[in-house]
């Protein structure tokens, strides 16, 4: 008897194991990538407002680093275990819709919410069909220390990379000054190499005649062009910061933080992280340059938020999405991670009438993203070595772009 | 006569199935049985499976394609320099590790005014988490604000010192020194243990006949820790062989992949890039070189025992 009791209890135990039900709640898990200047009690303030809203969604928003976001969602996608709504780099999207694993989100939201979003931030709008929706959308433009340009007399910023080199050349000033800020070092984002490529009247691929992406051509005259002009800066002018291959974008904007650069090519976080980092010195914004001859093209990053398809509360997750999305909410987010809005009825309010936001909105016509493709993170590893591979000397930019090029043909091929 | 085989043992017990003891013990053996078959048989047996299959990007297995990932990965320069990097690193580590060890534990072994003072701080290093350490150390390199090269710098050392993790050579050394640094206090604890059990008049003995310092550690200390030294060194070659964490927090395997070792290359090819089939190919390749380490390992062991 005694022995039967115990094995009784030993089963009853296990399922302690595996934890127990939590009710009747609804649980949405959204994946919330962490950017730089949006603070933890933003989101904390968001879950338990949400939560006071809606006492019968249990609302679990998990903070992820950017750098391991695409790698957790592959991790929880293979694993069976993604979330219901993720914070995606729109670039993703491809990967995903190739995956099978993405829900398209415009039937679950109102058409107030869809008409309130700028139609230029619909990235993720694929042959009409919604898949994600905008959360953050950003040129990319040039930040320079307006306080060196003042004592060494130079009037504006640079409309050209040319007058950036020639400006860099005279305020360039180590170890307590670097002229212009260099990423080397690989990357969850193809930054640095897109601004030139684009401004060099480059691109990625060739476009068909049906509008898909055809042969790599990052190694023709612009795409080289580009590399060529990025090493120059670096073991030719020497007017980067040394090292740069050990420099990934977040440490180049630590450097621009501390005071130590004078032109960085970034986003608009930057300016909030300079401030919350206490800087003193004085800086301004402008256009992103461009080569001299060449249209003005600036990269423009979206980010956008996914719904799974494997998401057991769809109706509970949109329900959250449209709680994000109102004015209240989404102010206090673009407010932090310094991003113009995604909405138009945000779009509007005077705080986003600053220079900065003018810089923003003058740097969109021309502007365009990364292309679509859903290879792209196998692109992005190698291209990032070929970049990395010229600056250490190992290979000419000719020569580093042409293995690049190939490379990519052949996995797009599927060889 | 019928000898009864079972003098000296307990009587069988006769009853229901659920009342023997044997079958209890089976029963709460089951639990432990059910984690080690769902968490390691299941998985080895998958990664064998993949490596196999073509997959796609969730990891379903798509289409059987024998050993045409081992012969993508074989036919890659960057797999072979991988491979040669990793043993190369699992080489120079391991020396280190035992050498500096052995150093550390004979001097911890002489009596000495603090000598608990330094045993407790020469394991600081390895009972810190290693995330942690290697996390600590990218900071040391840091070009601008890292400890080092300000120390090199204010010191007069090196006037201009590089950026440590910048370079294919320096980011090597860099991990390699982080990871001895995390490994030499379990050495030194190990061999220390060890130097423990040698019998002192061993050493009187050999005073007696005229021994020198150098002349004692060679023919009583070296041979009574050898098998101490065999074990712990074929231990470390196995860990330093799979280590992941260092390379991966201090360098991720940069730059320009000239970092990557067996486990981060795994996870760059197999989880970054989502070519499942060839990431676990990679782990394969080193299972049968860290079965025979354990076979070694164990051979050992019980020969010891």
């Amino acid at each position: 008897m005694k022995k039967i009791g115990l094995i009784a209890i030993t089963l009853s135990l296990i399922p302690l194991l595996f934890g127990t039900p939590v009710g009747a709640k609804k649980e949405v898990n959204f994946f919330l990538a962490r950017y730089d200047g949006l603070r933890p009690e933003y989101y904390q303030d968001l879950n338990r407002a949400f939560s006071e809203a809606n006492p019968d969604i249990d609302l679990k928003i998990i903070p992820v680093d950017w750098e391991v976001l695409h790698d957790k969602l592959v991790t929880a996608i293979a694993g069976g275990k993604p979330p219901d709504l993720s914070v995606i780099a729109t670039r993703w999207l491809l990967e995903y819709l190739d995956m099978g694993i993405v829900e398209p989100i415009e039937k679950y939201l109102t058409k107030d919410l869809i008409a309130n979003i700028e139609p230029a931030a619909m990235e993720a709008r694929i042959k009409n069909v919604l898949y994600a929706l905008p959360v953050a959308v950003g040129p990319r433009f040039l930040y320079y220390r307006s306080d060196i340009f003042k004592k060494h007399g130079i009037a504006g910023p640079p409309d050209t990379f040319e007058e950036m080199l020639s400006q860099a050349q005279k305020i360039h000033n180590p170890p307590d000054l670097y002229a212009v800020g260099m990423t080397g070092k690989k990357f969850h984002a193809l930054t640095e190499y897109t601004y030139y490529i684009y401004e060099n009247g480059g691109d990625f691929f060739e476009i068909n005649p049906d509008g898909s992406y055809g042969k790599c051509r990052i190694n023709d005259e612009a795409g080289v062009g580009a590399l060529s002009f990025m090493n120059d800066l670096v073991n030719k002018y020497k007017v980067t910061q040394p090292g740069v291959t050990g420099y990934s974008q977040d440490e180049v904007q630590d450097l621009w933080a501390s005071g130590k650069l004078g032109f960085i090519l970034i986003g608009a976080y930057t300016d909030v992280v300079t401030r919350q980092r206490g800087a003193t010195f004085e800086w301004d914004y402008a256009l992103m340059p461009h080569f001299a001859g060449k249209d003005r093209h600036t990269l423009l990053i979206t980010d956008s938020i996914m719904m799974f398809k494997s998401s057991k509360n769809k109706e509970a997750a949109a329900k959250f999405l449209e709680f994000f999305y109102q004015d209240e909410w989404r102010l206090g987010f673009d407010k932090q991670v310094g991003f113009p809005p995604v909405l138009k009825s945000v779009g509007k309010m005077p705080y986003f009438q600053a220079p900065i936001y003018r810089a923003m909105v003058n740097s969109m016509p021309g502007a365009k993203g990364w292309p679509l493709v859903a290879e792209w993170e196998e692109c992005n590893d190698i291209i990032w070595n070929a970049i990395g591979a010229t600056f250490l000397g190992q290979k000419t930019p000719q020569e580093a772009l042409d293995e690049a090029a190939a490379e990519i043909d052949e996995i797009r091929r599927g060889e | 006569m019928v000898m009864n085989k079972n003098i000296g043992l307990p009587p069988e017990r006769k009853g229901a199935f659920w009342t023997t003891e044997s079958t209890l013990a089976y029963f709460l053996v089951l639990p432990a049985i059910a984690v080690l078959v769902a968490f390691m048989f299941y998985p080895i047996v998958y990664v064998f499976l993949t490596s196999l299959y073509k997959t796609n990007r969730l990891g379903n297995l798509v289409k059987f394609i024998g050993t045409d990932n081992f012969e993508t990965l074989f036919s890659d320069k960057e797999f072979w320099e991988v491979t040669i990097r990793s043993v190369i690193w699992t080489v120079l580590a391991v020396s280190a590790k035992t050498l500096a060890g052995l150093v550390i534990a004979l001097l911890l072994n002489v009596d000495f005014k603090g000598r608990k003072l330094a045993r407790t701080l020469v394991i600081l290093p390895w009972a810190s988490s290693v995330p942690i350490s290697a996390m600590l150390w990218l900071w040391v390199y840091n070009y601008m604000f890292g400890l080092l090269n300000y120390t090199l710098e204010i010191t007069g050392l090196w006037k201009n010192p590089p950026h440590w993790l910048a370079y294919p050579l320096s980011g090597f050394l860099a991990n390699l020194y982080v990871d001895i640094w995390i490994g030499i206090p379990f050495m030194a604890l190990v061999f220390l243990a060890g130097l423990q059990t040698i019998p002192k008049e061993l050493y009187e003995a050999a005073e007696i006949d005229g021994a020198g310092s150098f002349t004692k550690f060679l023919l009583i200390t070296l041979p009574q820790l050898g098998y101490v030294v065999f074990i712990v060194t074929l231990f470390s070659t196995i860990w330093t062989l799979a280590m992941f964490e260092t390379a991966f927090i201090i360098t991720q395997g940069g730059p320009m992949n000239s970092t990557h070792l067996f486990s981060t290359f795994t996870y760059q090819i197999g989880i970054a890039l989502g070519r499942l089939g060839e990431g676990t190919a990679i782990s394969l390749f080193m299972f049968p070189i860290l079965i025979v380490l354990m076979y070694l390992e164990l051979r050992y062991v019980r020969k010891g025992a």
